[in-house]
């Protein structure tokens, strides 16, 4: 290295370390870490969007004049690798809040990684319901759990539809809890015994012999859970075996992902699920967040995923604005407490969640899983241009499913 | 006795009799030449003999008071029988003493659990060997090349190490695959007094396989004839070199005397 | 080039200097230099690192055992996390559902891999190259599916809350304290694999890796030596299983045991120094500590590995560790060649 370039570096290096110290004494990062499945094109989207509102927050005044930090990694849905981003932002970089996960066996071992380090964890997108039921005090659950998922849908479509059902359970953790729940409800409340039971793949390409067997059943509905591109394939399959459009597919709540219509077309027409938001939502909120979503991220009809990632960081900005944070070298644990406490008395949030979100100071289900309201949505249209309808509207009791 | 006794011994490939009814007597502590045409069956012997194929049911191979007509190659190994290729199958990335130490397999003392529980026992035992088997390669003059990876050894060293590795088995019957194939005359002559030494020094019969008539003659005691899998001559070298079906199978015709004593001396 | 060589040469004459007081003497100085890693990784970094280093503890042992396998006897095995994972999950079932102490779990959970071992060995004996390849890759692959659909070996949710090792009143529940276990388990593995290695054992591999019909005519039985190569390797992957499903939190999930997985293990391997004793070692604790800085670069890691893998594949195929090897070859080489010309010849 010459002499010249030494100089310079280490000029700029001293350059940079004085205007660092210099930010640093005038007010205090509010660190937060942020783990994700960021895998697939939508995934990378959700953790964009996450990343451009807290931008959006620090643009204008931050929290009190705080910075929002925020860390974004991507966890690949592998539990091993959510542990250790977990335990990477927890330590290195001391974040006051995780965020995180995506999948459902990527958040449960997590949840004992928050609650060990006493570290408040929000989550944007798992359903698993046991994740609630560990009886941590410092996670809060964003999206609509899915033992609320399978009354809604259950109810609905013994009343509508039939009570004659087949399953086609993918074994990714979100999907084979969907699956559950259907059938448990099913029994509990209209006394009806699946007509057919498979398992697959959570990547499975063929249902060829799944579809004959169950056209030859006779059912009046099948519900896929799976996620987003494994269903469009199991719905586009499905019509190639010839089971009529009478037949009605029913979604678990990865039918929301945009894959699901964009890739089946045609075979998307007709199914429906229950899931926490619906593009086709009325409401001006809901208007003017598909247009955001639209115009940044090219994406025309969001699906709940979307949603429930713009109301978490709603939800935060709400939470830290009301938490008393010190942000001193010594206050970390004690911030930590304060930013948890503040999540809990979070009462009546009213955003893109179809029903308000509530949360509550006790390590339970029912105060830990804010979100109890779901949608019934039907693609009215499938292709890139998908357009979906509401079919109901359902808040479900605080402790349903448990 | 007889050290090596084979009795009708046949090999078919398919529908190919490689080796039809063959008698080989060989007696220890002597040298037999095995020639014969390329494809008369030599080397499918050498396979048949050390295990590498099996023979058709009716053969008979006895080593050393042993039947091993169906035994598996490292059985036949253990008993004492070694061997080179033709194409010579070092272990091209171990060096050339690791290629000796495993020679040595059938010989080692420890076990496997040893290995797990008592490691100074076996670098007591390893750095004993290694001696002995420096001293073999002194022997055949690799000594200076002992760390060196199989790979980078010149063409004549590699048949010096194959030559090596069978050694450090300590055999009773040593069997060499054409040692002599592609040699310039200098190094023949080395390989070949290298292996009268070894005799010599370790007592060993020796079995060579070969198609250049010259070797054989001046260093074998009693040499076998084949042609087309079959047994066409035996006897020694004087002596065959003399049989008439033996010139017709090396020269595919009937010559006079000064002929023949001039393709012998080629 | 020489630089390296001359770190090598230090490092050696020091332990060639340990050696000659007693031969276990740079095994117990290692064990004791690294039993404060802890708490200096806590304080130069933070304690993330502590887990940093426990995970590549476990590397180690994956890697060592795989290296002995593929590298050293030379067979084609990519369903070494299949092993992995039955050590994992059977140690997990035995205490969840059993309640037995880790301390009974831990071995059942390394046995059962050893079984799978000589199962997953049985094709190396008749099959070699790109068959035992897709043998070994289906059994792997069959070991993670039916994990995945088995509600009794977690499926979808995995297995959660598996019990941290005990010794009486003290509990291995955080990071330092599950390290030492796991560096203790590490190095004897090490140690184990270095006399496995510098034996008869060793060479009988190697032999069966450069020729088989060579290696069966001078003495050796080759199924045998297979065989024993897929238990060992075994046996090291059951060890690793027990030890990451036990570590905290105490989570298995199949997603842990794919082929990504196995191609992550190979690259250790690779660029560790395939067929060279400190391969597996130093691959596990480079790959891990590259991956681990580079996590900022989500979007860019995987195109990272895959270069990564082809340009050693190109430019070093031996790997770091052949480097090392190449070294102590020529060394001894000079060393062998200098004593001849001093002394007879």
């Amino acid at each position: 290295m010459n002499k010249l370039y030494k100089n310079c570096l280490a000029g700029g290096l001293a350059g940079v370390m004085v205007a660092g110290m210099a930010i640093g004494a005038m007010a205090a990062d509010i660190r937060v870490g942020i783990t994700m499945r960021m895998i697939s094109e939508n995934g990378q989207k959700y953790g964009q969007m996450v990343m451009d509102e807290i931008d959006m927050i620090n643009k204008s005044g931050g929290i009190n004049g705080n910075m929002i930090k925020p860390t974004l990694m991507n966890d690949e849905c592998k539990s091993d690798k959510g542990v250790a981003n977990a335990i990477k932002l927890i330590n290195q970089q001391k974040v006051h809040l995780l965020i995180g996960s995506t999948c459902s066996s990527v958040t449960l071992p997590i949840v004992d990684i928050t609650a060990k380090a006493s570290v408040p964890q929000i989550i944007p997108h798992s359903t698993n319901g046991k994740i609630t039921k560990k009886g941590s005090a410092w996670v809060f659950r964003v999206p609509v759990s899915g033992r609320f998922y399978a009354g809604v849908n259950a109810k609905y479509v013994g009343e509508n539809i039939g009570k004659k059902i087949a399953y086609l359970c993918a074994a990714d953790a979100a999907s084979q809890n969907d699956c559950e729940a259907m059938q448990k409800q099913m029994k509990a409340q209209h006394g009806s015994e699946p007509a057919y039971v498979a398992q697959v793949q959570e990547k499975e390409v063929d249902f060829r012999t799944h579809m004959q067997k169950i056209k030859s059943a006779g059912v009046d509905g099948i519900l896929i859970a799976a996620l987003a591109e494994t269903m469009a394939r199991a719905l586009i399959q499905s019509y190639e075996a010839g089971i009529p459009a009478s037949v009605r597919r029913i979604g678990s709540s990865s039918a929301s992902n945009s894959p699901v219509p964009t890739i089946a077309g045609d075979a998307a027409k007709g199914v429906f699920f229950a899931a926490a938001y619906a593009a086709a939502d009325n409401r001006p909120i809901a208007r003017l967040f598909n247009e955001m979503v639209k115009k940044r991220y090219g994406v025309h009809a969001p699906d709940h995923d979307f949603s429930q990632a713009y109301d978490l960081v709603r939800i935060v900005e709400i939470a830290l604005n009301n938490a008393n944070l010190k942000l001193d070298s010594g206050s970390l644990a004690a911030d930590r407490t304060a930013i948890r406490d503040s999540i809990a008395s979070i009462k009546n949030y009213e955003g893109l969640a179809s029903g308000p979100i509530s949360f509550c100071a006790a390590a339970t289900p029912q105060c830990r899983d804010g979100n109890r309201t779901a949608v019934l949505i039907a693609y009215s249209k499938g292709g890139k241009d998908y357009k979906t309808e509401v079919l109901a509207r359902v808040t479900m009791p605080a402790d349903f499913g448990l | 006795m007889a050290l090596l006794d084979v009795t009708g011994l046949s090999k078919n490939f398919g529908g190919l009799l490689a080796l039809s009814n063959l008698d080989v007597s060989i007696e220890a502590g002597s040298i037999h030449g095995l020639i014969g045409p390329n494809g008369s069956g030599k080397s499918t012997f050498f396979n048949l003999v050390t295990g590498v194929y099996q023979p058709n049911p009716g053969s008979r191979i006895i080593f050393d008071g042993h039947d091993i007509t169906s035994s598996p190659s490292h059985e036949i190994g253990s008993l004492g029988i070694a061997r080179t290729f033709q194409l010579l199958r070092l272990f091209s990335e171990m060096t050339v003493l690791q290629n000796l130490m495993v020679g040595y397999h059938t010989h080692v003392s420890y076990g496997f659990l040893t290995t797990l529980l008592n490691n100074s026992l076996v670098s007591k035992a390893d750095a004993e060997t290694a001696d002995e088997m420096m001293d073999l390669l002194e022997f055949i003059g690799l000594a200076d090349f002992a760390g060196m990876p199989a790979s980078e050894l010149s063409g004549g060293q590699r048949r010096l190490l194959a030559l090596g590795r069978a050694m450090a088995m300590r055999p009773k019957l040593l069997m060499l695959d054409e040692p002599a194939a592609g040699l310039s005359p200098v190094n023949l002559d080395n390989l070949l007094s290298i292996v009268m030494a070894l005799k010599e020094k370790f007592g060993l019969t020796v079995l060579i396989v070969e198609h250049i008539l010259k070797v054989v003659m001046e260093t074998c005691d009693t040499v076998t004839v084949l042609d087309y899998g079959e047994k066409i001559g035996e006897g020694t070298p004087e002596h065959v070199k003399d049989d008439h079906a033996v010139i017709e199978a090396y020269l595919g015709q009937e010559m006079d005397d000064e002929e023949i004593r001039a393709a012998f001396e080629a | 080039m020489t630089a390296v060589n001359s770190i090598i040469h230090s490092i050696s004459s020091f332990v060639d200097k340990l050696n000659a007081v007693h031969r276990m003497l740079p095994w117990v100085l290692a064990f004791v230099l690294l039993l404060p890693l802890p708490q200096i990784l806590a304080a130069v970094f933070n304690d993330y690192y502590i887990y940093l280093a426990n995970k590549i503890c476990i590397f180690i042992l994956l890697s060592v055992g795989l290296n002995i396998v593929k590298g050293f006897c030379g067979q084609v095995t990519v369903g070494h996390v299949g092993l992995y994972a039955i050590g994992a999950v059977s140690s997990a079932l035995v205490s969840i559902h059993f309640g037995w102490s880790f301390w009974l779990a831990f071995p059942i959970g390394i046995l059962l891999s050893g079984i799978a071992g000589l199962i997953v060995g049985l094709p190396s004996v008749r099959l070699e190259g790109a068959y035992l390849a897709l043998a070994t890759l289906g059994l792997g692959e069959s070991v993670r599916i039916m994990i995945a659909v088995t509600p009794l070996f977690g499926s979808s949710t995995g297995l959660l809350s598996i019990p941290e090792p005990t010794i009486g009143s003290f509990v291995f529940d955080n990071y330092t304290k599950y390290y030492y276990m796991v560096m203790t388990f590490a190095m004897i593995g090490i140690y184990l694999s270095f006399s496995i290695l510098r034996s008869a054992t060793g060479r009988a591999f190697m032999a069966v890796r450069e020729d088989t019909v060579a290696a069966a005519v001078h003495g050796i039985n080759v199924a045998k030596y297979k065989l024993l190569a897929f238990v060992i390797s075994a046996l090291y992957a059951g060890a690793a299983g027990g030890l990451f499903a036990h570590m905290p939190p105490g989570y298995i999930h199949h997603n842990n045991f794919t082929i990504i997985e196995m191609v992550t293990l190979l690259l250790m391997v690779v660029l560790g120094g395939i067929g060279h004793i400190w391969g597996g070692i130093l691959g596990a604790i480079i790959v891990t500590i590259i991956y681990d800085q580079t996590l900022e670069f989500y979007f860019i890691q995987p195109l990272l590995f895959g270069m990564t893998m082809i340009l050693i594949v190109i430019f070093m195929p031996r790997g770091i560790g052949g480097v090392i090897d190449r070294y102590f070859m020529t060394k001894k080489f000079m060393k062998i060649r200098e004593e001849n010309s001093d002394g007879t010849s």
